[in-house]
């Protein structure tokens, strides 16, 4: 039995404490915005926060995370209105938007770390988000419209 | 066809562009006014105010817009909705739009099949929307002329109201869309002006991105079932190599896991109740292959060369499947809803009559979603285990078993006058046919056959070059082939335009100025070409240590031009900035161009950087995001769009013609810098150090 706190909410988990957390979150929680897209940490689909630090949930191990804080994108702000989701709105960032979840997750632990990121420290921090769709010019864009906001 | 594609087609050896043309105007569809009335007998996707096939508008006054067509990130739904909105003169707030179940309306493609491609999301769709809005509007006013008494000329419809200005009486739409959809619908209902628009133009948000920044938007990957279990595939690794047979044990040991199905000789599916055990599950199965593999095609004496290319959509291939009694319901993020039908039938054992298809969104299609295997093999599943399945394919079967770009290899040769005056050219390519496993009925038949795709850019291109001839040689190979974003013209485009920019260094000509005197004949194009020439500065010094390269390439009825700006230091290339033009006809929402047009560059640099699927022993080298590296944030350069229209050119192609000048300018523009002529993709396999 493993017990960790998701978006706020104690949770008991009964898994195999091998078990990834994205697919705890997907398959047993019903959290579907964290997404599955390589299972080797090498899109950022699945980011969510770990003690308010951006993870990819596809390397997350359930036995290690006992105690631990989790937030997903459901949990970023209760009504989805965080300064990030409101520039991604304002700069109509996503197209497909199936890797948005883990752009906007990676986003606002950069923007909690570092208020006002320079482009540099913006593509530093981003790198790992691979979309296919090609929305880079906005997600960046965006980041400026939050650290401004 | 005009006459420039006959003259084309009188000189060329292997060419009959007869279905090249089928893109933009599919053989097949009525000439006049399109089929908007509901279908007589029972109907799939019938429901209360279905005024017209395209539109249900329910007593609250919410209008339902059926589309064929998906939304796979481009705006489309929204685009549909604005046409919808202002044609029948509603506000956007009470439009919804949804994909139809299979039905006749929908099939106006050149197959009499649903499915979207060929960059028609919006093209075609839009006056058979425009037309049946203006039909609903027309009973929705009649219907409220009757219920008020009063002649139907003096009633107006606006913002969903239909007032009768001489009394103040007005009722809402929503209270007379059931009498109204009791009317027949006129022939030729009065269309709405140009000037009368309030949506149709403007950039207009989308309607899904609230939903897509709070992880709301389901996608196939999302949809959960009571009582559903959780597949995924494991699938022969060989290309073209049946499975001899499997060993399940090791997989059925997994915690989790309820059973390993067989799909025909393809693979298995791994069956239990959580993905992670599922997966794991995949992993302990062991498949065996037959020996046999087809040899890999080889193509010698080529001057450029482009690889195979995966979609890698970063949402992997899915369905969802659940079989009740003699019917089935499939959840797919699907380009082609009557293949998913007609797969789902098939792997259910029901007939297709008895499946509905829910489109979901999809994350990325790029035209591989056009391929249904998948749904079949989660009907198969289904079936097998007796509950709702969904059946995913991990990464690494979505690498291995792509439905790839071919790789191509073209020989071209110029001719050149006394002058340098490009007199006549000579282009001849050779690869996969993309049509010829999965639509053979699309291959052209004349003197030979041609896959429409294989010249696609080439033949139909708008350059006056003298003579000219263009050849396309099929080559054999294991790997799938199908259609990749922009097709031909991805491959195309690459070959011609740095092949023109040769011409233009060996003549001591201006790569524009011989790309202008190549258009002369033509303002339109012309227009585009010097559009991105200016704005991008191009004849002017660039910033320090920067280079230019252009390229231009129509494909979907929209001519787009390219400058790209390109530094190399230390051999290092760095892309800064990409200047567009386009000229799409008429806009229906021009924010969702400059989107497209940026998600264009960064999906052809992407390719034009990094992109190759290899093979070894019949086997797909790459596997994941690892092996295939595909364009990230620190690579993406600054995208700047204008939009040109000409009056009286109707909506043009949207979602692909910005891709295919992307890697020859970057690669002109990296001859501009260092004088290095790259021949091949991907160009980061080439060494830029001086």
């Amino acid at each position: 039995m493993i017990e960790l706190v998701v978006n706020g909410e104690a949770r008991r988990l009964d898994l195999d404490p091998d078990m990834p957390l994205l697919w705890a979150l997907r398959d047993h929680l019903g959290l579907t915005g964290t997404k599955y897209g390589c299972g080797i940490a090498q899109c950022g689909a699945c980011t969510v926060h770990l003690d308010g630090a951006a993870a990819r949930a596809c390397q997350l191990r359930l036995g290690d995370l006992a105690g631990k804080r989790i937030t997903t994108i459901e949990g970023l702000h209760p009504a989805g209105d965080h300064k990030v989701q409101r520039a991604w709105v304002a700069q109509q960032v996503p197209q497909c938007g199936f890797c948005q979840s883990g752009q906007i997750m990676g986003a606002a632990a950069l923007l909690a770390a570092t208020p006002k990121p320079s482009d540099a420290e913006i593509d530093a921090a981003m790198a790992g988000h691979l979309c296919r769709c090609g929305t880079y010019q906005r997600v960046r864009a965006a980041i400026h419209a939050a650290a401004q906001g | 066809m005009d006459r420039r594609h006959l003259l084309k087609a009188a000189g060329a050896a292997l060419l009959v562009p007869v279905l090249a043309e089928a893109q933009q105007a599919p053989p097949g569809s009525p000439p006049g006014p399109p089929p908007t009335a509901i279908p007589p007998g029972e109907s799939p996707n019938a429901g209360p105010g279905r005024v017209t096939a395209f539109l249900r508008i329910g007593a609250d006054g919410r209008v339902t817009v059926l589309t064929p067509i998906l939304e796979m990130g481009q705006g489309t739904h929204t685009a549909h909705a604005q046409i919808v909105a202002d044609e029948l003169g509603v506000p956007l707030s009470a439009v919804t739009v949804e994909v139809a179940q299979p039905e006749g309306p929908f099939r106006y493609t050149p197959v009499n099949e649903q499915y979207a491609g060929a960059s028609w999301g919006v093209r075609l769709i839009q006056p058979r929307l425009r037309r049946a809005a203006a039909q609903a509007r027309a009973v929705l006013v009649e219907a409220a002329a009757q219920r008020l008494g009063v002649p139907a000329g003096s009633l107006t419809l606006a913002e969903g109201r239909i007032t009768h200005a001489a009394s103040g009486r007005s009722l809402a739409v929503g209270e007379v869309a059931e009498a109204a959809a009791a009317l027949p619908l006129p022939e030729q209902p009065r269309l709405q002006p140009a000037a009368e628009r309030r949506l149709v133009g403007q950039p207009v948000p989308r309607l899904d991105v609230p939903a897509k920044t709070r992880g709301a938007a389901v996608f196939g990957q999302d949809v959960r079932l009571p009582g559903m279990l959780q597949a995924v595939a494991k699938l022969s690794p060989a290309h073209g190599a049946a499975m001899a047979g499997f060993d399940a044990a090791p997989a059925r040991a997994v915690r989790g896991v309820v059973d390993v199905v067989p799909l025909g000789t393809r693979g298995v599916a791994v069956v239990a109740t959580d993905t992670w055990a599922a997966l794991k599950g995949a992993e302990a199965v062991v498949i065996r292959v037959e020996a046999a593999l087809r040899a890999a095609a080889r193509v010698v004496d080529a001057t450029y060369e482009v690889p195979a290319l995966a979609h890698a959509p970063l949402e992997t291939d899915n369905c969802t499947v659940r079989i009740q009694g003699d019917a089935a319901e499939a959840w797919a993020p699907t380009q082609h809803q009557d293949w998913v039908r007609a797969a789902v039938a098939k792997g259910a054992g029901v007939a297709p009559e008895k499946v509905r298809v829910h489109t979901t969104f999809a994350g990325g299609a790029f035209g591989r979603r056009l391929m249904v295997e998948v749904a079949e093999q989660a009907a198969m599943v289904a079936r097998a285990v007796g509950r709702p399945v969904k059946l995913t394919w991990p990464r690494e079967e979505e690498f291995a078993q792509g439905y790839y770009r071919p790789a191509h290899a073209c020989r071209l040769r110029a001719a050149l006058d006394a002058q340098g005056k490009l007199t006549g050219l000579w282009f001849r390519s050779a690869g996969q046919s993309v049509m010829g496993d999965y639509r053979p009925g699309f291959m052209a038949r004349g003197p030979a056959i041609l896959d429409p795709f294989a010249l696609q850019a080439v033949t139909d291109t708008p350059y006056r070059f003298g003579a000219f001839r263009s050849e396309w040689v099929r080559t054999e190979g294991p790997a799938k082939s199908w259609l990749w974003r922009s097709v031909g013209g991805s491959q195309n485009a690459f070959f011609l335009e740095c092949f023109l920019d040769e011409v233009a260094a060996a003549t001591g000509q201006d790569p524009y100025a011989l790309r202008r005197a190549l258009l002369a004949h033509d303002p339109r194009r012309l227009r585009v070409l010097q559009t991105a020439a200016e704005t991008s500065g191009w004849g002017t010094p660039a910033p320090a240590g920067r280079h230019r390269g252009i390229a231009f390439c129509e494909i979907y009825d929209s001519p787009v031009a390219q400058v790209a700006e390109v530094s190399v230091e230390r051999g290092t290339l760095r892309v800064h900035r990409v200047t567009v033009a386009i000229d799409c006809g008429e806009v229906v929402n021009p924010g969702q161009v400059t989107a497209q047009m940026e998600g264009s560059v960064a999906w052809g640099l992407s390719a034009a950087l990094h992109e190759a699927v290899t093979l070894r022993e019949g086997r797909t080298e790459q596997r994941n995001f690892d092996a295939y590296p595909i364009l990230r944030m620190e690579e993406a350069p600054v995208v700047e769009t204008h939009i040109l229209t000409t009056p009286g050119v109707p909506v043009g192609g949207v979602g692909e013609p910005g891709v295919p000048p992307v890697a020859p300018a970057v690669a002109n523009a990296i001859f501009a810098a260092t004088g290095k002529r790259l021949r091949s993709l991907p160009l980061l396999q080439h060494d830029l150090r001086a």
